[in-house]
């Protein structure tokens, strides 16, 4: 017997019901939409933050590097170490996304989104540092591998180029991970904008719609690009450390500072993302997404990777001592007992020592002494640096030229823009995208709806 | 043509129906999914994704850029630097490194956007907001003579809605 003509069955057919939207979508998406208080006020207060620090690089340009600290023998200072801290605050977002996508540890759905956005906002800012550093910045594409008018080319023996490419190429994959993360939840805010919202994302949306061919593609690409951003992410902060492991500057020329920096970035970038997602959970309401469990297992990474900074700095002590060099012996008496003693001690207590509290599985979830511990933490790690660069470079291996270098107005000012420009770019970030990745978070959501 | 568009709240169910469907010959399906899912993906097409060639592809070309141009800058204006050779190999193996992960990455996202047909344009006749919120979707493209048969393959497998469109 023939089938029925499509019309008659159609008749049977039921009607598309009305939309409904995911509890998930709404809950996430509310985060970019209405007015917060705290959001605006740190707004207002990030900007002008990058008023004032703008307005003085425009004057250390026009009048020099003189205004800042630098003085013989101390030529790299609160510039260098504040690229180096930023470098290293961007590595937790990498390593959330693609490490621990690899191991497939799903707890790193809601706060991946978070740590991403961070690694592009911190090594953008990061990125500056080294332009802010050279004085001259309109001398940038000195940088590039671009001939002079004698037509020589950069030198490729210099640990300082292979810097150059390493912070470009973190930099680029970075924002591509962030960004083909971000697609399928723009999608998600298109279908729910009007006017001219709804414009913009359809276009950032580039025509996503879910289909089984784009989640493939997209899942593949996301699995490639964890692929290759691993062994890049524990690069960039190698390539970092050989900034100054390939000197022969006392306290400077050591094998392990590749793996203790490296630890160093992930110990800091964790405790940043910490920072910053417990006021963001707090402020939007985003409990039921961002649990407690999450914030412990951040701890976990916290101390385990204190451990490993505890280790490097005892590894660099006895070294020093059993090396019988006097050199470095003398260098490393005196960062804990020479003029900036309060630097080094500053980081021994704050990055080994009061880590040590995380232990308690209480203090692991108490998330009030978490953000307290987790900024001290960013304290040290900056002291860190400040330790690894200042001491070194004032007490290398003729005392008599030695000096004492004491950071600049100009400079703390401008560090405390670098702060400002961070957040001026986290905060806007989040009136405009989704600050969880929702279709992961959805996708352990559907799994559970289906196992019950 | 017509088209019948099925609607599901399980992605067991939205995979059963696919798997079912190719079985029976038809093969013109769509499928909507508001997240990732490995099952589904599998269901549809279980041939493995071209992107892997694109980031084979860009890492090569990466790394032979990547020392080609430190081997050619380094001879164009040959300077002896810490007793090493011109085109010392060892230190170029970092840039190297680099531009092979620079190089793959992005030609990964470009086959993201080349096979996942991600570029503005209009969103298909049989999309619907609801597929980026919590429910699934297959639409399948049919002979009229084939249409009953398809919409109780979908209702057998759970479909919770069935419509057609001419």
């Amino acid at each position: 017997m023939a089938p029925p003509p499509a019309s008659a069955v159609a008749d049977s057919m039921t009607a598309p019901a009305a939309p409904r939207d995911s509890q998930t979508n709404i809950d996430i998406m509310a985060v970019t939409k209405g007015f917060h208080w705290p959001w605006l006020i740190g707004l207002i207060i990030a900007v002008t933050g990058v008023g004032v620090a703008a307005g003085t690089l425009v004057y250390q340009t026009y009048v020099g590097l003189g205004i800042a600290g630098y003085q013989a023998p101390v030529f790299w200072g609160v510039y260098i170490i504040t690229f180096v801290f930023w470098i290293g605050i961007g590595h937790a977002g990498t390593l959330i996304s693609a490490i621990l996508f690899l191991f497939r540890a799903k707890w790193r759905n809601a706060i991946n989104r978070g740590a991403e956005a961070m690694t592009v906002f911190a090594v953008l800012t990061a990125a500056l540092f080294p332009l802010i550093h050279i004085g001259r910045l309109w001398k940038f594409y000195f940088l590039l591998p671009y001939p002079n008018q004698r037509y020589l080319w950069v030198n490729f023996k210099s640990p300082l180029l292979w810097d150059v490419f390493a912070v470009n190429t973190y930099l680029t994959i970075s924002l591509l991970f962030f960004l083909v993360g971000l697609i399928p939840d723009i999608a998600i805010a298109r279908d729910r904008a009007v006017g001219w919202k709804k414009a913009v994302y359809t276009v950032l949306a580039g025509g996503w719609q879910g289909t089984g061919k784009q989640w493939k593609a997209h899942n593949r690409t996301v699995l490639h690009l964890s692929g290759i951003a691993t062994p890049l992410v524990l690069s960039v902060h190698s390539i970092v450390s050989w900034d100054f492991a390939m000197s022969i500057v006392p306290g400077w020329h050591a094998t392990i500072f590749a793996p203790y920096f490296v630890a160093g970035a992930i110990f800091g970038g964790f405790a940043m993302v910490i920072n910053v997602m417990i006021p963001v959970r707090r402020i939007f309401k985003l409990e039921r997404y961002i649990t407690d469990y999450h914030f412990e297992n951040m701890s976990r990474f916290i101390l385990f990777t204190s451990l490993i900074c505890g280790y490097a700095y005892g590894a660099e002590y006895f070294i020093a001592w059993y090396s019988g060099v006097e050199f470095e012996q003398t260098s490393f008496w005196l960062r804990a007992f020479g003029p900036y003693w309060f630097s080094t001690w500053c980081m021994i207590i704050f990055n080994v020592v009061m880590p040590q509290f995380l232990w308690i599985k209480k203090l692991r979830t108490n998330l009030p002494f978490l953000f307290v511990l987790c900024f001290f933490i960013n304290l040290g790690m900056w002291f860190e640096r400040y330790v690894i660069i200042i001491t070194s470079l004032s007490r290398e291996y003729i005392p008599a030229a030695w000096g004492l270098y004491i950071p600049s107005t100009t400079e703390l000012i401008v560090l405390t823009g670098s702060f400002c420009w961070f957040s001026m770019f986290f905060l806007l970030f989040l009136k405009m995208f989704p600050i969880i990745a929702i279709a992961e978070v959805k996708e352990l959501e559907i799994h559970d709806k289906e196992h019950h | 043509m017509p088209t019948l568009v099925s609607v599901y709240d399980l992605v067991s169910d939205t995979s059963n129906a696919v798997r079912s469907l190719k079985a029976r010959g038809f093969d013109d399906l769509t499928t909507y999914s508001p997240a990732p899912f490995p099952e589904l993906e599998e269901a549809e097409d279980p041939r493995p994704s071209n992107v892997r060639i694109f980031t084979l592809l860009g890492g090569l070309v990466g790394v032979v850029t990547g020392f080609g141009i430190q081997i050619w800058m380094s001879m164009d204006w040959p300077l002896k630097i810490a007793g090493k050779n011109y085109a010392a190999i060892p230190p170029m193996w970092i840039i190297g490194f680099e531009l092979t992960i620079l190089f793959g990455g992005v030609l990964t996202v470009l086959a993201l956007f080349a096979l996942g047909g991600l570029y503005p344009r209009p969103l298909d006749k049989h999309y619907s907001p609801r597929f980026s919120a919590e429910e699934f979707g297959v639409v399948v493209e049919c002979d009229e003579r084939d249409v009953a048969e398809v919409e109780a393959v979908m209702r057998g497998n759970g479909a919770k809605e069935v419509s057609l469109h001419a």
